[in-house]
């Protein structure tokens, strides 16, 4: 494969966003986590705008701010002269989730089980855990309210576990018809995108299955990767490379390897 | 203009926070690495406060600091981390070996619990943590249901801090606290956390005039009955970034970050830069001008730009 694993990532979660959408995108911790939890996210949103799709980004409390023109540090006056449609209080625009108007959450985490729940509180055991995480934060929001979420995360045996040691946002919980039971508004977990494979989860039993395999990932690697069992398609695609075309615009939107490499600070 | 017999609020940072006791409940304002009451924070260091039970809902090099002093017994948020630089290692060293107990939330749960008790209730409802650990390990989250629809809510606890710290633009010397109208979307959680409080002390970039206060009431956003005290702190949230003030101070917030990657080089950072410093205004000459300034004015905004 020519182009990065990230750029094909981008063209992927670029198709998932549809006309009418609205998806947040949190601020992120540290490099390379940083670019899967908002690197990647916001390419995908900038290629989808290219493509004439009306996607509204919020980024943190910036609506629809100026993707392709980000600035390179984080800090607040730099935020403030970001141009956007609305810099809401955070208040107002973690509301918003609970009131429904989210239709798509990126999410990330330290762990995911086979039904869909993170894990970016702690590994072992809560009260004296193998590594502490940094907790919640939003996830919990996204994960409850979101119409649908997307998960982009690095696959490792350690990540894709059985059962997520500490439930920290919910996927399918338990199962088929838990969601509903406890009456949380969104649809939980659409589709999950890692740097071996594109995955989703069965309608009927909510278990986490293959849809596409990378270039060059073989089955094999994916089994010995992922701490439980996948469900499998008869015929396993191999999801698509990026256009030159599609390369070209990645290459523009982000020069300079802020997002995609996590060089925001 | 209102009677002559107003109080005056206004004293130094050790005054303020010497009436804080071991063991009291302690809130945190700012979020990740922003507007956090930092002059504040090192002096609760300086004090050699003990046992203290911290509460925020987004905190970062704030929360990370008072746990590396032994501060903190018990901290209850929805996030410690620092930000671009990664996980908060003392946070990591404190929470894995036992010594500090941890009460997680999410960024809304956390919220409603200063919300709840601004507006002046016990609780309030919330879908969002339902079917996860959160409510497992967290005795402020529980089930409810709606007597109108019979749907399931977590009901999260309000909290009434014993002390709420905060950070902000300007006040007068009576505790009247406002906020620049250019004020990041992020930071409009403190009034809330301020409402909550028992006893509110509020850092400021300056004191200004009752009158200059007067004239733009619209930048109040803690009128003085919420508040105790004020402090004269300018730069009080460095090194993090205070809204159009001034940015991060990159590089102390390095300097910090790689000295928390042991206890004993985190002791010695301390030692440099907190305990063996009289106050503020003397941390404020350790830091040096030139470098506040440069935080203040110099910033890397520019897409191709070098962001080293």
């Amino acid at each position: 494969m020519t182009a990065t694993l990230e750029e094909l990532l981008c063209v992927q979660v670029s198709a998932e966003l549809e006309d009418g959408g609205l998806g947040f995108i949190g601020l992120g911790t540290g490099g390379r986590s940083f670019a899967f939890a908002v690197g990647i996210p916001s390419v995908a949103v900038a290629l989808a705008h290219r493509r004439g799709i009306d996607f509204i980004a919020q980024y943190g409390v910036a609506l629809e701010p100026d993707i392709e023109n980000a600035p390179r540090c984080f800090e607040d006056r730099n935020l403030l002269t970001w141009p956007s449609s609305a810099n809401l209080a955070v208040e107002t625009c973690l509301d918003g989730f609970k009131r429904g108007k989210m239709s798509v959450g990126f999410i990330s985490g330290a762990q995911i089980d086979k039904y869909g729940n993170l894990n970016s509180v702690a590994i072992g055991d809560y009260r004296k855990p193998k590594v502490r995480l940094v907790g919640g934060i939003a996830q919990p929001d996204h994960a409850a309210n979101a119409k649908r979420t997307i998960i982009i995360l690095p696959h490792a045996r350690r990540t894709f576990v059985e059962k997520v040691d500490y439930r920290s946002a919910f996927g399918f919980g338990d199962g088929p018809g838990h969601r509903e039971r406890l009456g949380l508004i969104g649809g939980g977990p659409a589709k999950v995108f890692t740097d071996l494979a594109v995955l989703d989860f069965h309608p009927e039993s909510k278990l986490m299955r293959v849809v596409s395999l990378h270039p060059g990932v073989t089955r094999q690697q994916l089994v010995e990767e992922t701490g439980f069992a996948l469900i499998w398609p008869d015929e396993v695609p191999t999801t698509p490379e990026p256009t030159e075309a599609e390369r070209q615009a990645i290459a523009e939107i982000d020069p300079d390897g802020a997002f995609l490499n996590g060089r925001i600070f | 203009m209102p009677g002559s017999r107003i109080p005056e609020r206004l004293v130094s940072a050790q005054e303020a926070i010497s009436v804080i006791p071991d063991g009291a409940s302690v809130a945190i304002g700012g979020h990740t690495l922003r507007r956090h009451p930092m002059a504040l924070v090192r002096e609760l260091i300086r004090q050699r406060k003990r046992g203290l039970h911290l509460l925020g809902w987004n905190n970062g090099i704030d929360f990370d600091m008072l746990i590396g002093a032994g501060v903190a017994a018990k901290i209850e948020t929805s996030y410690v981390g620092m930000g671009p630089l990664g996980l908060a290692r003392n946070l990591r060293r404190h929470v894995e070996s036992g010594a500090v107990e941890t009460v997680d939330h999410s960024e809304t749960t956390a919220i409603d619990m200063f919300r709840a008790t601004a507006l002046g209730v016990d609780f309030l409802p919330n879908r969002t943590p339902l079917g996860t650990d959160l409510m497992t390990y967290n005795d402020g989250l529980v089930e409810i249901t709606s007597p109108f629809t019979g749907q399931t809510y977590a009901a999260v606890r309000g909290v009434e801090p014993d002390f709420v710290l905060l950070h902000a633009h300007s006040a007068d010397v009576h505790g009247n606290v406002q906020l620049d109208e250019a004020n990041w979307g992020d930071n409009t959680v403190d009034p809330f956390i301020g409402r909550a409080g028992k006893h509110v002390i509020v850092s400021v970039e300056e004191i200004v005039s009752t009158e200059h206060i007067r004239a733009n009431p619209r930048r109040t956003f803690l009128p003085r009955e919420y508040v105790t005290r004020v402090v004269h702190a300018p730069f009080g949230a460095h090194p993090c970034c205070a809204d159009a003030r001034y940015g991060y101070d990159q590089d102390e917030l390095r300097r910090y970050y790689e000295a928390s990657k042991t206890q004993e080089t985190f002791e010695e950072y301390l030692a440099d830069r907190v305990t063996s410093v009289g106050d503020h205004w003397e941390y404020l000459d350790k830091v040096g001008v030139a470098n506040l300034l440069t935080s203040a004015t110099h910033t890397s905004n520019v897409k191709g730009a070098d962001t080293a």
